[in-house]
């Protein structure tokens, strides 16, 4: 499992989920979480560096958790960050298109603490894996 | 089926219909094949031709799409060129075809003139999502059990009164709609509390969102079932009302079926509403 001094970063228009988010995380024993409203508010604070986990909404107004995956993944610095999608909708179409921009899981709504607990651990074993190859 | 572009075109075949797509690449290929692909699928009746990416319809090209028009005619099918440019269409008329094919704007005018858009109507079918949605999500997210009663038709002069709702568009291609999700404010408030694991006792900023959140759980989940049967329900936001006793009307013309819901702490009610 993550490290829980990881710096993690909840992104979400809707200040409701961002406290289901914040909340199961601290119960996972995350201690420094920071909060962003949309991809926009996101990427200025990916830029500032230290963010070593990234959950984010799909579904946001202005920039879009994908577009926000997008700018991360393409950015030299930054493009290892790992990264969970949250989504409502996961049709095959948005998950192909999640696993093409190089998303690490999706996490479908509504979700439980165990449910999320699983997806960061399956996070952190891709992540181990890609820095043993 | 569908064949590859270095073709200059791509057939895609759909329930009823194909998709003829012609790339730019026509303007100098030959045509190879064309008819022959089509009339493999001719068991559709519709053959319908994307001009989108093209300007120009060359004159061989042309004379193909001819003949499989007047195959198609022959069978009682037909054949009908959509997204065709200004310029497309003054050479076509140039060429003295422009009266002889049928246009559309677009894909839904087409299918929409003949009748290929499916009637959607507010059966168990579309209904069911919903309320497999509302369950799940007030259990997984809340951990609230929740039971659905009896579905009804609302009545003209019915108004279901709550203290805050959770409201959503239905779009697609071929019809609209929306979902209102309305809450007392008790019901609300042990939902958002179970959700966020702290007591809330008044509907304030912190939590108001919730009702949208809820809406957007619900309305997603109803979406995947609801599109892997080809509803074709796009992605949209939800937003909140409150006040206490509001009602909510008009917000999409057509028949609208109330689906109750009972907690232990009181009930709660989901709108569904469908034109088409």
């Amino acid at each position: 499992m993550f490290d829980p001094k990881t710096k993690v970063l909840v992104v979400d228009d809707m200040l409701t989920m961002r406290k289901i988010v914040t909340k199961i995380l601290r119960e996972l024993g995350f201690t420094d979480i920071t909060e962003a409203q949309d991809g926009n508010e996101a990427w200025a604070r990916v830029q500032l560096g230290h963010i070593g986990l990234i959950i984010s909404d799909w579904n946001m107004p202005n920039c879009t958790g994908l577009e926000l995956l997008k700018k991360v993944r393409a950015d030299q610095n930054l493009s290892k960050t790992p990264f969970l999608l949250v989504t409502a909708e996961a049709e095959q179409g948005q998950v192909s298109e999640a696993i093409k921009s190089g998303v690490d899981q999706y996490v479908v709504k509504p979700f439980s603490k165990e449910g999320l607990k699983a997806k960061l651990e399956l996070t952190h074993k891709k992540i181990l894996a890609r820095k043993s190859a | 089926m569908s064949t590859g572009i270095e073709l200059g075109y791509a057939i895609e075949k759909f329930d009823g219909y194909v998709v003829v797509k012609l790339d730019k690449k026509i303007e100098t290929l030959s045509v190879k094949d064309l008819d022959a692909q089509i009339s493999a699928v001719s068991s559709q009746k519709f053959v319908i031709v994307d001009c989108d990416s093209v300007g120009i319809i060359p004159r061989e090209w042309l004379r193909t799409l001819l003949r499989v028009h007047l195959n198609a005619k022959k069978e009682n099918k037909f054949l009908k060129l959509i997204s065709v440019s200004s310029s497309l269409l003054s050479y076509l008329k140039k060429e003295g075809l422009d009266t002889t094919f049928r246009f559309a704007k677009d894909l839904k005018e087409a299918m929409n003139e003949t009748g290929l858009l499916p009637k959607r109507t507010l059966d168990t079918d579309f209904i069911n999502p919903f309320l497999a949605a509302t369950i799940n999500t007030l259990k997984v997210q809340a951990q609230i059990k929740t039971e659905a009663g009896q579905v009804y038709v609302k009545k003209p002069q019915e108004f279901i009164q709550g203290d805050i709702s959770g409201v959503i568009g239905i779009v697609s291609d071929s019809f609209n709609g929306s979902v209102v999700i309305t809450f007392p404010e008790k019901v609300f408030l042990k939902i958002i509390s179970n959700m966020l694991g702290e007591e809330y006792t008044k509907i304030d900023n912190d939590i108001v969102d919730g009702a949208g959140e809820l809406t957007n759980m619900i309305f997603g989940q109803a979406k995947v079932t609801l599109n892997e049967k080809g509803y074709g329900i796009k992605t949209a936001i939800p937003s909140v009302v409150t006040g206490k006793d509001h009602t909510l009307s008009g917000l999409t013309k057509g028949p609208i079926v109330i689906v109750p819901f009972t907690t232990e702490f009181g009930p709660f009610f989901v709108e569904i509403c469908l034109s088409n």
